[in-house]
C-alpha cells in the first residue's frame, strides 16, 4: 500500500475511505476489508454454517462491494450496505442448494404461531460456568444452526454483531416491526434450545422452593 | 392490567430497553407476582448475554489471508 500524504488512514472514517477508493485509490479498500472481514464472516458463517461456503461467500461479498462501490450513495452506513450484500450473497448460496426452500425462506409467517416457550424451567445461576468455552461455542453454533434461516439472520446481526434494530432492518430489507418480531421469535427459540442444557437440576429446584417457602411461608 | 401473553410479546424489547417507561413499569409490576414470567425474562436475557459474549464463528487467519490475496488482484 502506498504511503498517503495525509498520513495514517487507519483512523479515517468509512465514508472517507469509500470516497478515496471511488477516486481511484482502490488499494485503500484493504482498510475497509480489515475493519469488516470478521463481521462479514460471522454473518455468512451464521447463515450458511459451512466453513468452505462461508469463505467463498466472504470473498464474493467483498468483491461485489468493490465492484459496486461507486453505487454506494451513503443513504445507509457503509457497514449496513456491505452487510446487505453479504446477506444477499449468502441467501443466493442457500438457494443454490435448496431451491425448493426459496419461498419459505422469505415468506415464513411472522404472526399467528404459538410462541409460548415449551420450557419454563429456570436455569442455573451461571450457565457459562457449566461448559468449557469451546464446548459452549459449539452448543451455541448448533443452536443457531437449528433456527430457520430468517431467524438465524436477525439473531446473528443483532446478538452476535450488535447491529441496532434499525441497521438490521436496513440490512435485511424488511420493516422495523418485522425485524423485532423475528428477533423475539429467534431469541425464544434459542432459549428453548438451550434450556435442557442449563436448567436447574431437580434438587436445586427443590432447594429454591424451600427457600421461597421460608421467605413467604 | 398486563398479562403473561403481553410479557411474552414484549420480552425481547424489554431486554433491549426498547419499551416505554409506562410499559416497563407494568412489566416489572407483573414480574413481581409471576414466577413463570420472571424465569422467561431472566433466561431469555441470559440467552442474549451468552451469545453476546461468546467467541463463536471466529475468522480463521488463513481465511483472512486468502481473502486479501484474492482482492489484491483487483487493486494492484
Amino acid at each position: 500500500m502506498k504511503p498517503e500524504p495525509n498520513g495514517d488512514l487507519s483512523q479515517a472514517s468509512d465514508e472517507e475511505l469509500v470516497r478515496l477508493v471511488c477516486l481511484g485509490k482502490r488499494e485503500l479498500f484493504g482498510h475497509l476489508v480489515g475493519r469488516y472481514q470478521r463481521s462479514v464472516y460471522h454473518i455468512v458463517q451464521g447463515i450458511l454454517g459451512n466453513p468452505a461456503d462461508s469463505e467463498e461467500v466472504l470473498q464474493e461479498s467483498f468483491l461485489k462491494a468493490l465492484q459496486h462501490i461507486g453505487g454506494f450513495r451513503g443513504e445507509a452506513q457503509f457497514r449496513t450496505w456491505l452487510t446487505r450484500i453479504a446477506i444477499n450473497e449468502a441467501r443466493m448460496r442457500l438457494r443454490k442448494y435448496r431451491p425448493k426452500l426459496h419461498d419459505s425462506i422469505d415468506e415464513a409467517p411472522e404472526e399467528g404461531m404459538d410462541m409460548r416457550p415449551r420450557e419454563l424451567r429456570d436455569w442455573q445461576p451461571n450457565p457459562e460456568e457449566k461448559l468449557a468455552e469451546a464446548e459452549l461455542a459449539r452448543l451455541l453454533e448448533k443452536a443457531i444452526r437449528a433456527l430457520p434461516s430468517i431467524y438465524r439472520e436477525v439473531l446473528v446481526l443483532r446478538d452476535l454483531e450488535h447491529l441496532s434494530n434499525e441497521e438490521a432492518a436496513q440490512a435485511l430489507g424488511i420493516s422495523l416491526p418485522a425485524t423485532k418480531a423475528r428477533l423475539l421469535r429467534a431469541r425464544l427459540m434459542m432459549r428453548d434450545y438451550l434450556t435442557p442444557h442449563f436448567q436447574h437440576r431437580w434438587h436445586h429446584r427443590l432447594l429454591d422452593r424451600f427457600a421461597q417457602l421460608r421467605r413467604h411461608p | 392490567m398486563i398479562r403473561c401473553e403481553d410479557v411474552l410479546r414484549e420480552v425481547s424489547n424489554y431486554i433491549d430497553t426498547e419499551v416505554t417507561e409506562d410499559l416497563r413499569h407494568q412489566i416489572e409490576e407483573h414480574l413481581r407476582g409471576c414466577h413463570n414470567c420472571t424465569v422467561l425474562v431472566s433466561t431469555t436475557r441470559k440467552t442474549v448475554s451468552l451469545l453476546s459474549s461468546s467467541r463463536i464463528l471466529e475468522l480463521p487467519s488463513d481465511v483472512s489471508q486468502r481473502l486479501m490475496q484474492r482482492l489484491a488482484v483487483h487493486w494492484s
